[in-house]
């Protein structure tokens, strides 16, 4: 690395931080119990240029590269995961954009990716962890290709303004398309209600006939499996640096208390079954933290890292649940009310035990990885 | 119209609070300390970029430090600002608030033609507020200190208005001056990943002692008249304290009663 880019990621983070603490992390509560983010809020996001940060300078973003993106996403979280969520569903998304799409279709999109969301909408009713299962379909007329279906439970769903939506265009095989809100018969459905992550909006949108030309289809048609890997693998890496943000929070929390606390005339920090949480929580954050990295770096060495991106999800998700378990458990009452936010940490690391592909798909995912050396 | 030149003088300083006194200089022992561009400055930074979209301008960014301070610089130059420049000499070290002034104002001569200089109120670590007024007397301009509101009030001349503790003042000046500002005169803007990334592509000159035309006597902390005898940290006073019971109106009232004991009501 130079020593130019080493200065600019230090400055890099040295903002976000700064953003994080008087921007967004004061929103962290609030949004948990409106279950939405403020007004403006987004957009000041947006003007201050978050959403350009791993866009490559020719299209107007930043360029800066995949590790850099995943350490300010990591960032973000120790405040407030619901934003820096929102931040990897447009990333990973502009990132299949970047890797699949044509020319023309990057020089229309991509300088628009620094004022609007993007979102990767794979979901449907009839099949989320099985692809083949979803019935969207895009079928040829003429000179275009006309799509029709339902996505369902998009990550930034309603709020982002363009869409690569994966659909059927023969009975076994799956493409990707882009779609904009602005095209005739696009339309938003439901919104989610979940339990945590509750200022990422999820929601539904509609595709009733929308008319789109060769251009928008990402890759070549039947590449629809390979891309829908890659946008997984892409956010795995950044749920992992995601859910090391959340154990930072939660180890702040939890020390913090620890330090002021007594049980009796003993302190907290005196005691050695704080001793043991606060460990199993700090190897838990470390643990994931390094699966992230390692898997950022071997993407960013042009080598595979679906494994290793699956691994930092995997156990990153489970192990924040667990240190969330943890530092409810060190703040007792306090740690289970929800005028703290112990109980909304594990809400929104449970999110990520299934979102983007279970745990458990995760698991042979791995499995076969190994089977396969 | 000629586009002008404002020059915003910016400090580094440490980013905790926790800095300890060297021994033997007494002063403060800022080796190896993350730094972070003092919060006042920012405020400076921004008046100034404010002003440049108002009028045809330059912002340049002037600082005096070690090589890392170039860190303050490029914030600065994300946020907008479009050079920098470092003074940066073993020469300059130990400088006192009038030993700064001088090179600082020499620096600016050597800059040349510029039309307003500014400074946040005082840095943070050491807390003086002197630098700026010193550098006014040094190059012989009009000098406004603690401005909350800063705008330009016609092609040469520039309207601030003044909090003090207890009064308010608007003061007018001729460019060129010097300005110090408060923090209640803007929000500053937080530099864009893109804009501090091309912060990088700006220009960035190290000027040394032999890049300047400077009297030696003066410098470092030989020309420094400033001696600091003694420097101590007070001890915290432990104090009595008193419990109050009971519900809240038993409460008030024991208040009341000792409140009026010590005849303080």
């Amino acid at each position: 690395m130079s020593s130019t880019t080493a200065a600019a990621e230090k400055l890099l983070l040295q903002m976000v931080d700064d953003y994080t603490e008087r921007e967004i992390s004061p929103q962290d509560m609030p949004m948990d119990q409106a279950g939405d983010f403020p007004e403006g809020f987004i957009q000041h996001l947006t003007d201050t240029g978050f959403l350009g940060i791993m866009l490559p300078q020719e299209f107007g973003g930043a360029g800066f590269g995949p590790e850099i993106t995943a350490s300010v996403l990591n960032h973000i979280a120790r405040g407030n995961a619901s934003t820096a969520v929102t931040l990897e569903g447009h990333f990973k998304t502009v990132d299949q954009i970047l890797k699949f799409g044509t020319p023309a279709l990057q020089k229309q999109l991509l300088p628009t990716a620094n004022d609007r969301i993007f979102a990767f909408s794979m979901t449907e009713a009839s099949g989320g962890s099985n692809p083949l299962g979803i019935s969207s379909t895009a079928t040829r007329e003429g000179n275009h290709w006309v799509l029709n279906g339902d996505k369902i439970m998009i990550t930034n769903g309603g709020l982002a303004a363009v869409y690569c939506v994966l659909v059927k265009t023969a009975p076994q095989e799956l493409s990707v398309f882009v779609v904009d809100q602005d095209m005739p018969g696009f339309s938003f459905g439901k919104r989610e209600d979940f339990i945590g992550l509750r200022g990422t909006p999820v929601g539904e949108i509609v595709m009733d006939h929308i008319i789109v030309d060769d251009d928008h289809l990402l890759g070549k048609l039947g590449d629809g499996g390979r891309i829908g890997d890659s946008a997984h693998d892409d956010a795995r890496i950044l749920m992992g640096a995601v859910l090391t943000g959340i154990m930072e929070h939660d180890l702040k929390i939890a020390t913090d208390y620890a330090k002021e606390r007594k049980a009796g005339q003993t302190p907290l920090t005196d005691l050695q079954v704080t001793h043991r949480k606060i460990a199993d929580i700090a190897m838990r954050k470390e643990t994931t933290k390094l699966l992230y990295q390692r898997a950022d770096q071997l993407k960013a060495a042009g080598k595979p890292y679906s494994e290793e991106a699956a691994m930092a999800k995997a156990h990153g998700s489970r192990a924040a649940v667990s240190a969330g378990d943890d530092t409810l458990q060190i703040l007792a009452g306090y740690g289970y009310s929800r005028e703290y936010p112990v109980e909304h940490l594990i809400r929104d690391a449970r999110a990520m035990e299934i979102a983007e592909g279970t745990v458990e798909k995760m698991r042979s995912a791995i499995a076969k990885a190994e089977f396969n050396k | 119209m000629k586009p002008k030149t404002i020059v915003v003088c910016i400090k580094q300083v440490p980013e905790t609070n926790e800095v300890t006194i060297d021994p033997q200089t007494h002063n403060l022992d800022r080796r190896g300390l993350a730094g972070i561009m003092n919060p006042f400055d920012k405020n400076a930074v921004e008046q100034a970029l404010q002003l440049a979209d108002q009028t045809p301008a330059k912002v340049v960014l002037l600082s005096m430090g070690p090589d890392d301070y170039a860190e303050s610089l490029r914030e600065g130059m994300a946020m907008g600002a479009d050079a920098g420049y470092l003074l940066s000499d073993r020469a300059f070290a130990g400088a006192d608030t009038l030993a700064t002034g001088y090179v600082i104002a020499q620096a600016i001569k050597q800059i040349g033609e510029v039309d307003l200089v500014l400074f946040g109120r005082q840095a943070v670590d050491a807390d003086t507020g002197q630098v700026g007024p010193i550098v006014a007397e040094f190059l012989h301009q009009p000098q406004i200190t603690y401005a909350a509101s800063l705008r330009l009030s016609g092609d040469n001349e520039i309207t601030a208005e003044r909090l003090l503790e207890d009064t308010k003042q608007t003061l007018v000046a001729q460019l060129p001056a010097v300005v110090t500002v408060r923090s209640e005169l803007n929000t500053p803007r937080y530099p864009t990943p893109r804009n501090i990334q091309l912060s990088f592509e700006k220009p960035l000159t190290i000027w040394h002692h032999d890049d300047l035309d400077l009297d030696d006597s003066r410098l470092g902390q030989a020309g420094s008249p400033t001696i600091v005898t003694k420097v101590y940290e007070p001890k915290p006073t432990k104090r009595e304290l008193t419990s109050l019971t009971g519900t809240p109106t038993e409460a008030a009232s024991q208040l009341i009663k000792a409140l009026k004991a010590h005849q303080l009501i």
